[in-house]
């Protein structure tokens, strides 16, 4: 099981009077079997947070600690366009991010490829799939790798409705199945809650602003009046902290 | 009185690209018959469609005058032509990945990039004919120096262009330095690389050309100067028209089938279709309808 540790966590950008605070000393633990959302509104440093525990950025100041079984825990990252390799066919881009093309990883990159139905698909070139299908790939590339954990920069944000729904519980049985921690970031409330366990919600200057424990169980409907009320409460939380876009 | 399927062939783009060798056949005839008209001497230095036809037949069956056939002479012109073809593509390319790597690199090299890029073929030709005299030095130093400053410029614009995001992905995924070169750096750069080898061929080929009009002693710029000497316009006509079926020849067996296996993953190179998304029977509309859209509380981080 993965536990994340942060500590002061502080990111600044630019320097003088261009400066931007991005992350304002963030403490958080994440721990466990979780599905972690984060919600805030455009410029609460969301996505850098993401970027800085999967080791794209670097912080300015303060600790994180990714852990699994005393050892690093190794991440994997699906990201807001899937962000696929277009030269190569669906199977080398899983392959691409294996440490090796040994048969055994070449096994696994099409139990994952099956896991999002594209088992039959792994010879096409990502330009000849879907936005949805290439979503699906990105998703089958940051699971083949077996990550103690997993984030996720608002995956389903440029989808249709409808695809989004479809990957939506997708993602749900992938994280039942595989219990891996993931991080997920998201502008949409109702996903936030059709999905996790806890959502936090950031406000903008990159201050944690709250930590709401949805306990409801899964798979959840958004028709259903418990989901709806979880998400009315996250909303008014919105409304308190004055966050809503207007 | 055409008929639909008449219309049809007459308005197909297939039939207007075969159109275009006739009416410039009809064009030349026409032409002759006019300056003809006008001024009678003309019509023996212009030459008409069946001299040049049997003037490029003979050359074909190696019938010449010429000190060399014409496989001969294309040979020697080739082989300079990839000398400095290949020189200009490894110097351009080393060049063009400092220069867009680092802007101390770009300062140092951009104006004399310019200068070689404003430079016309014609003067390198004359200038190391000059200092080269006769012999393959001039013509090949003429195809580095006409043909690398595309090469450097076209690289360059694509170390530029490399895709950021796809470079985080790979450090995302801890993917080792000499993977990601391999695998994100280089493919990125190839639509670069070929239109810098494109542009190097076609420059180079020009300069070429013009080299060995005023530096050589055979190779097909020579050539094309010796019947012009010769007050043999077929000649003269008939080896553009030479040249040109080379270039052609070259682009259509070279360029176009490695341009299609490298590119390959373009799905509109590959003529494939998107395939598309495939739902299951429970994404339906209603599923659709029950999702509310109104928590969106921002779009656009």
């Amino acid at each position: 099981m993965a536990e994340i540790k942060i500590r002061n966590l502080h990111k600044e950008f630019g320097i003088g009077e261009d400066k931007v605070v991005a992350l304002d000393d963030v403490n958080l633990e994440i721990s466990g079997h979780v599905f972690v959302s984060i919600v805030g509104p455009s410029g609460c440093g969301k996505s850098t947070l993401l970027n800085i525990l999967s080791g794209i950025e670097t912080p300015t100041s303060g600790v994180v600690e990714m852990t699994s079984e005393g050892h690093e825990a190794a991440p994997g990252y699906v990201f807001q366009a899937a962000r696929l390799l277009p030269w190569r066919t669906v199977r080398d881009n899983l392959l691409f991010v294996q440490d090796d093309r040994s048969e055994a990883s070449k096994k696994r990159c099409q139990r994952y490829l099956d896991m999002v139905q594209l088992g039959d698909k792994g010879e096409k070139f990502p330009g000849e799939l879907s936005g949805g299908m290439q979503q699906r790939v990105g998703i089958a590339r940051a699971f083949s790798i077996e990550p103690d954990v997993l984030f996720m920069d608002e995956p389903f944000s440029h989808l249709d409705a409808i695809t989004a729904r479809s990957l939506r519980r997708e993602l749900h049985h992938m994280w039942v199945e595989t219990r891996k921690t993931v991080v997920f970031v998201t502008h949409d409330v109702g996903e936030a809650v059709e999905l996790s366990n806890r959502i936090l919600v950031f406000a903008k200057g990159g201050r944690l602003e709250d930590d709401i424990e949805i306990d409801l169980p899964f798979p959840r409907d958004p028709a259903d009046e418990e989901v709806a009320v979880a998400k009315a409460r996250v909303l008014r939380k919105f409304e308190e902290l004055d966050l809503l876009a207007t | 009185m055409l008929g639909h399927y008449g219309w049809r062939v007459l308005k197909s783009p297939i039939f207007a690209r075969v159109l275009f060798p006739f009416t410039m056949l009809a064009l030349w005839l026409v032409s002759l018959d006019t300056i003809e008209k006008i001024w009678p001497f003309a019509i023996d230095v212009l030459p008409t469609p069946g001299e040049v036809g049997r003037f490029m037949w003979n050359e074909l069956i190696t019938e010449t005058l010429a000190r060399r056939n014409l496989y001969e002479t294309f040979w020697i012109s080739l082989r300079r032509l990839l000398t400095g073809f290949v020189i200009a593509m490894v110097v351009g390319t080393i060049i063009g990945l400092i220069m867009g790597l680092f802007r101390a690199a770009n300062a140092f090299f951009h104006d004399w990039t310019m200068v070689l890029l404003a430079m016309p073929a014609l003067a390198w030709a004359l200038f190391n004919s000059l200092i080269f005299g006769f012999g393959d030095k001039g013509p090949i130093i003429t195809v580095i120096l006409a043909g690398i400053p595309f090469v450097i410029v076209n690289v360059r614009e694509g170390v530029r262009n490399t895709p950021r995001e796809l470079f985080d992905m790979a450090r995302s995924y801890q993917v080792p330095r000499l993977k990601t070169t391999r695998h994100v750096l280089f493919p990125s750069l190839m639509p670069f690389m070929f239109a810098a080898a494109r542009y190097c061929f076609s420059i180079g080929w020009k300069g070429l050309v013009i080299a060995e009009v005023f530096g050589g002693q055979d190779g097909a710029g020579w050539t094309i100067k010796f019947w012009y000497d010769a007050h043999r316009a077929h000649g003269v006509v008939g080896y553009a028209a030479f040249f040109v079926i080379f270039a052609i020849l070259f682009e259509r067996a070279v360029f176009e089938p490695i341009s299609k296996r490298t590119f390959r993953w373009r799905p509109n190179l590959a003529g494939a279709e998107i395939v598309e998304e495939v739902f299951d029977e429970e994404n339906t509309l209603e599923d659709f309808a029950s999702v509310p859209s109104s928590e969106m509380i921002d779009d656009n981080e």
